[in-house]
């Protein structure tokens, strides 16, 4: 490995766990927003229903960039409080990839056949028997692979959280790129390390929906 | 205290949030416009009969994709900062390089949906493989493919906005600046998302609509 990256390892793992420790927390927030918000959408629950779609429009229509700065700027000026770069970010970044995995989870929702429903009710079972053990569990095998494209997309942008002074990997990088000046090596050991976990994720999202696959 | 609504210096500002959009829309379509490009040479390299040139679409696209879009707009401003580029061509280029493997994912899917009878049937016509391309695989593709552009096409104009942290005077780079100037940080940004979310929904309604227009066409034609 070269120098500047061995020599600033300490630094550079510091700056990557921040990096990863972010990641798992939206992706355990936002999975449960999304699934919270996509089950009300699915059943079109008054009023929350369509607090979430408006929700989920106006994320989705909005840049990563912006959400943080509300996020940080924004909300902090309008209700007056004060908080860390770092809580900012993970609070954009949940509600963020919240909204796109509501409609990933959505869609997967909608997959799941009207008949296996009845048949669920005609057994007996409640709708929100139905629910918890015909569609969640179908749906949720289905949406497994834009489920963890969703998480590899989140685990990219948590680079940006950089831009509004979270130390994280890119954040620690630039940092020491600003100290030893050696973009080249820097930059490109960066993205190989970025390139490397999202591989990683993608295959734990394969790995994970050839374990669960509906076999048919 | 309570905090009082004011949205008048941004109307005041309206000159700097126009050069802004004005960039932004500059960037997105130049990027555009590149990523297309490229997502459809990899992308049908990605359906190519050799092997190797499959893998090497692949590689591509996996490189591309996997990598923060921020730290490809730095790898352009910042690891060949020798070139010298402007800015502005830096995200563009890291834009365009990233966006264009999402594009060749999706054109690579839009042409393995069409049977593979077109194509015998275009070669038993005497078109040449590039020709029944053309003429007959890409149009029909096209249309399969469109609603996955639109939303691409949002996607990139979205991710434009990280050009701001190269200093490009794009939406998000102005509205920092007005935010700077008149302190009325949450109206600022609340108003850059509804820009976004106008230019974004403007966009993806339009391609949806011609998607559907060529769609019609089609049906008369085949009708007749």
């Amino acid at each position: 490995m070269p120098d500047v990256i061995v020599s600033n390892w300490a630094f550079l793992a510091q700056g990557l766990a921040i990096t990863v420790q972010l990641s798992a927390l939206t992706i355990l927030a936002g999975t449960l927003l999304g699934l919270a918000l996509g089950v009300a959408r699915f059943l079109r629950v008054p009023v929350v229903g369509q607090i979430a779609v408006f929700y989920i429009e106006f994320v989705r229509g909005t840049p990563l960039l912006v959400v943080l700065f509300i996020c940080y700027f924004g909300l902090p000026a309008l209700l007056h409080f004060h908080t860390t770069a770092y809580r900012a970010a993970l609070l954009g970044f949940v509600l963020f990839i919240g909204a796109y995995i509501a409609e990933e989870i959505r869609v997967g929702l909608r997959s799941v056949s009207a008949g296996l429903i009845q048949a669920g009710l005609a057994m007996g079972l409640t709708p929100s028997q139905v629910l918890r053990f015909v569609v969640l569990p179908l749906a949720f095998r289905r949406v497994i692979p834009s489920l963890f494209n969703q998480y590899v997309r989140l685990f990219k942008f948590t680079s940006v959280a950089s831009v509004i002074g979270v130390d994280e990997f890119t954040a620690s990088a630039l940092l020491v790129n600003a100290r030893v000046f050696s973009p080249v090596t820097i930059i490109l050991t960066v993205a190989a390390t970025y390139l490397v976990l999202c591989s990683a994720i993608s295959f734990a999202g394969r790995a994970l929906y050839a374990h669960l696959a509906v076999r048919t | 205290m309570e905090y009082q609504l004011n949205f008048t210096p941004i109307w005041e500002h309206r000159d700097l949030i126009l050069q802004g959009l004005a960039t932004t829309v500059a960037l997105s379509i130049s990027a555009l416009v590149i990523a297309g490009i490229i997502g459809l040479v990899i992308g049908s390299v990605g359906t190519a009969r050799s092997r190797s040139w499959r893998a090497g679409a692949a590689l591509y696209v996996e490189v591309m994709r996997n990598v923060p879009l921020l730290v490809h707009m730095y790898f352009w401003y910042m690891a060949l900062a020798f070139l010298q580029l402007p800015a502005f061509v830096c995200a563009m280029l890291g834009l365009a390089l990233y966006s264009g493997a999402y594009v060749a994912e999706v054109v690579r899917s839009g042409i393995g949906s069409i049977p593979n009878g077109q194509m015998q049937a275009g070669l038993a016509l005497g078109l040449r493989y590039f020709q029944t391309l053309r003429f007959v695989i890409y149009p029909q593709a096209l249309r399969i493919i469109a609603p996955s552009l639109a939303s691409l096409l949002s996607q990139l104009i979205k991710d434009s906005s990280l050009a701001s942290v190269l200093a490009v005077a794009e939406l998000a780079y102005q509205a920092g600046a007005i935010e700077g100037q008149t302190f009325r940080t949450f109206e600022v940004y609340i108003t850059l998302s509804l820009i976004y979310l106008v230019l974004v929904t403007i966009v993806t309604q339009t391609i949806t609509w011609l998607a559907g227009e060529s769609e019609s066409a089609a049906a008369r034609l085949s009708d007749a």
